[in-house]
């Protein structure tokens, strides 16, 4: 009776297909990587754009809002192991008109700004600082030339799309050329942002502040580079003793949300038996790569506040936020790499800090093409775009077609985000755009067992219950909620986003890629009607009885 | 490509092709209602009709039963809580035994009785299949058409053998009519796995298995190659690269990543470049849904996501020894 009170062992064949369970480390890395450690908004973004703010607690509330969201996604993956992302998990809960629209639209269209955004980042984050930073550290002239020129609209432009071109042939050539490669950015990136850390934390508001005139007198040509760009930027309406602003806090998270809602990216599970391990190590990884993400943002905050104190902290956002070219080096807003750039005297750490960063931007770009061309290879086997772009290349085994689109498709993104002066402001959308993916996600995991009950009750998330509720629905709720918060807070908040452009322009994007993406689903539909095929069928479910 | 041209009187025959739903009840059920759904001519399904766990339901006292699934303890007190339990163990594949403490303790560390009861309980439900596909397709034009893959034993592939339909074909290792026109060629064995399944071959040996079998074949170009094993490295092999020097086995982990490989055959992959049959149909790799072509001759394997109660499947359309359309399909 006591060996029937425990539960008896499954009885497995040795062609079980069991796996042993990933070590959760290497997917840690990779979700690591792709929330961006570099991105410098919250520092730059939010201080002067949300007076009286609190970084490190509008953080923490990022954190907390996506924390949820991540979890949801966990649900979800381990659910339908094989499918993997947002398309499958929305088409199987809400449809596949509705699947296919948003993430076509608010992901693969969007993140095409992403490609535009990580070149700029490669030029004015990464080659800019890097080679102004050589220049004033070496003595050579031609360095701060290159890194001037980096920072103009012909050097952006020309580096996203060599960048852009550098991505394609990389991850065409075979994703385990990428793999190598991406070993080696994770510990450059974690040098270099370690040595941008050590640099605020050995210094005060005093040194950094003398640092930062030699630094930017070599570069500028000015003197008292500090109490000019101070001056200015309070006189461009920087308030440089604003109270503690709670709303502010709370309006900081979706900026530090563009950094960890990539926390999600990358969930894919394979899992031939379902099992709690699976389960438990995905939380673990999920959670765990969110919690070091936001652990390094917010000690890269102590340390800024450490390092240059508030006041500094508010000069550099005035130079993104108002624009005070005062607070400029160079030409480049002061992000949280160009200052520490000038508080080192040696070319060896500034090297070792632009190529982090440089690494970093790169990784941005290979993020886009891995995660667009997957769901367009998944869309074109769906019938929902042309067989063309799920055509693999019979070498190298790699969608190279859906590659080249998205590169071709890229092109003229990057024209325009450096060229037409309205660019950046009609499309404030992206950070809305994306958000609002992994939103709905967090609401498909919630009605997951309601709407694909099946699918929930055979997999191993269904075991975890809060009374009668599924735990999934309680999680995908709180993150639906979270999420709606932070891309609504991009959609109407003037520090935020899309309603500081005062005009509609920008909302009339938003709104013509979704029509963009329905239109595609019609059109697609009807062009496979018209060979006889249902393209309803990649999504409608087989009554079993 | 038009399925239905308005110059060419013909009627192009429609195939549903799935595979891999290794035991799973709801799955196999959408299957044969795929016929009607689809609007098919013929269902053809690729290998692997077996389960791969077995759940001990041990009886206890006061009527209850205690089982352990997907890691979990489960104390089921009830029969409704008990036909939920069989409802969920159905979907994922698995079989089932009640039986008492004893009987339990009995079966602990004997693989051998373990594998004989796989096999009964296997070779019951694939008998029960059969007479559902009977029954479901009884009063239809449509054949069913079924085999084993690697993971499948003979011995529960004999319950084919031994139970003769009108509407069910045992395709395994034959040629067999599939229209008027068109026939179809079926293998089940894979290349070796980390688990040593029932039915593995070299690849040399599929390919033997292969050219014995060409000969029966009326017109290779009019014939549908329905091998279990995908063609090497072909983009519907990609799985994970693992490591069976322990056990189970682990994948292998290059630089922070899992390392991805073709684990097909080249043997397939010669066949459909050398005899250029009408379409290559392949499952085995769950997670490699995909499509290329050898030549004029396209192949497919349209994953599987049995584990969910989910059908992925194919619709291919034929006519003349050639696709004129395909779509796939997830039910």
């Amino acid at each position: 009776m006591a060996e029937a009170a425990a539960a008896p062992q499954v009885f497995t064949r040795r062609a079980s297909g069991l796996v042993r369970v990933m070590s959760p480390y290497s997917a840690f890395i990779y979700n690591v990587l792709t929330m961006g450690i570099i991105f410098p908004w919250t520092y730059v973004w939010a201080p002067t754009a949300l007076e009286g703010s609190n970084l490190v607690l509008g953080i923490v509330f990022a954190f907390v809002f996506e924390l949820p969201i991540a979890l949801a996604y966990v649900w979800l993956a381990t659910s339908m192991p094989r499918s993997g992302g947002d398309y499958v998990f929305q088409s199987r809960v809400f449809g596949g008109g509705f699947g296919f629209t948003v993430v076509f639209a608010f992901f693969v269209v969007w993140i095409l700004q992403w490609v535009a955004l990580s070149g700029w980042l490669l030029a004015t984050l990464g080659i800019a600082p890097t080679f102004i930073g050589l220049g004033v550290t070496t003595g050579v002239g031609a360095f701060t030339d290159i890194g001037t020129w980096a920072a103009s609209t012909t050097g952006i432009i020309v580096i996203s799309i060599v960048n852009a071109l550098a991505a394609l042939v990389l991850l065409v050539t075979g994703f385990r050329n990428y793999v190598r490669f991406q070993y080696v950015m994770w510990y450059a990136i974690l040098i270099s942002f370690g040595i941008v850390l050590l640099l605020f934390l050995l210094n005060d508001p005093a040194s950094a502040t003398a640092k930062l005139d030699t630094f930017a007198g070599e570069v500028n040509g000015v003197q008292g580079f500090f109490e000019t760009a101070r001056a200015a930027a309070a006189e461009a309406g920087v308030n440089f003793d604003p109270p503690f602003w709670l709303l502010g806090t709370l309006l900081v998270a979706p900026i530090a949300w563009t950094s960890l809602q990539w926390a999600t990216y990358s969930s894919e599970q394979g899992g031939e038996i379902k099992n709690a391990n699976v389960f438990r190590s995905q939380v673990f990884i999920i959670v765990g790569s969110l919690t070091l993400t936001a652990g390094l943002l917010i000690l890269l905050a102590v340390a800024m506040q450490k390092g240059i104190g508030e006041d500094g902290i508010l000069v550099a956002s005035s130079g993104y936020w108002y624009g005070v070219a005062e607070a400029t080096i160079g030409g480049n807003v002061m992000f949280p790499n160009l200052m520490a750039m000038g508080l080192t005297g040696s070319w060896i750490v500034v090297l070792l800090i632009g190529i982090g960063f440089i690494l970093n931007s790169f990784q941005i770009v290979c993020n886009c093409y891995i995660g667009t061309t997957r769901i367009m290879v998944a869309q074109g086997l769906d019938g929902l775009l042309p067989d063309w772009f799920a055509r693999v290349h019979p070498r190298w085994k790699t969608p190279v077609n859906a590659h080249i689109a998205y590169f071709l498709a890229a092109l003229p993104v990057i024209w325009g985000f450096n060229m037409v002066g309205e660019w950046a402001r009609w499309t404030l959308g992206v950070t809305f755009a994306n958000g609002a993916v992994m939103t709905l996600s967090a609401l498909a995991a919630a009605l997951l067992p309601y709407r694909a009950r099946k699918v929930y009750e055979a997999s191993p998330g269904a075991a975890y219950t809060v009374g009668s509720v599924p735990l999934v629905t309680v999680v995908g709720l709180l993150g639906f909620v979270f999420g709606s918060f932070m891309v609504g807070s991009f959609l109407f908040r003037e520090e935020l986003g899309l309603a500081y452009t005062g005009d509609a322009v920008p909302y009339y994007i938003v709104l013509g890629t979704a029509v963009f993406g329905l239109l595609v689903y019609f059109v697609m539909r009807q062009v496979r009607a018209s060979a006889g095929l249902k393209v309803e069928y990649a999504f409608r479910e087989i009554p079993p009885e | 490509m038009p399925l239905f041209s308005k110059k060419e009187k013909e009627k192009a025959t429609r195939l549903f092709y799935a595979c891999d739903i290794h035991g799973s009840e709801p799955t196999y059920r959408k299957f044969l209602n795929a016929a009607k759904f689809y609007e098919v001519d013929a269902l053809v399904f690729g290998g692997d009709l077996m389960g791969k766990l077995l759940i001990p339901m041990v009886r206890e006292a006061g009527g209850t039963w205690r089982a352990r699934l997907q890691g979990q303890s489960h104390h089921i007190k009830s029969e409704e809580e008990l036909a939920e339990f069989k409802l969920t163990m159905q979907t994922l594949g698995f079989y089932w035994q009640e039986m008492d403490p004893e009987e339990y303790a009995s079966y602990e560390g004997q693989q051998d009785r373990i594998d004989d009861l796989f096999d009964v309980l296997a070779k019951e439900r694939l008998a029960q299949w059969v007479t559902l596909a009977e029954e479901r397709l009884a009063d239809t034009p449509v054949h069913v058409y079924l085999c084993g893959g690697n993971d499948d034993t003979d011995e529960v592939l004999s319950a084919l053998d031994e139970t003769t339909t009108d509407r069910v074909v045992n395709a395994e290792n034959r040629v067999v009519p599939l229209d008027d026109e068109h026939e179809l060629l079926t293998i089940g064995y894979s290349t070796p796995t980390p688990w040593e399944t029932p039915r593995e071959r070299t690849d040399e040996e599929i390919g033997e298995v292969i050219e014995k079998l060409m000969p029966s074949v009326s017109d290779p170009a009019k014939t549908v190659f329905n091998f279990h094993c995908p063609p090497l490295d072909s983009g519907l092999d990609t799985c994970l690269k693992l490591d069976a020097s322990v056990w189970p086995p682990k994948p292998v982990i290059e630089r922070g990543q899992p390392v991805h490989y073709g684990a097909g055959s080249q043997a397939v992959a010669d066949a459909l470049a050398n005899h250029q049959p009408t379409v290559g149909l392949h499952g085995h790799i769950h997670e490699s849904r995909g499509a290329t072509k050898y030549g004029r001759t396209p192949a497919f394997n349209p994953g599987s996501e049995y584990g969910e109660g989910v059908l992925r499947g194919l619709i291919v359309a034929i006519r003349g020894g050639e696709v004129i359309g395909h779509q796939f399909t997830s039910g």
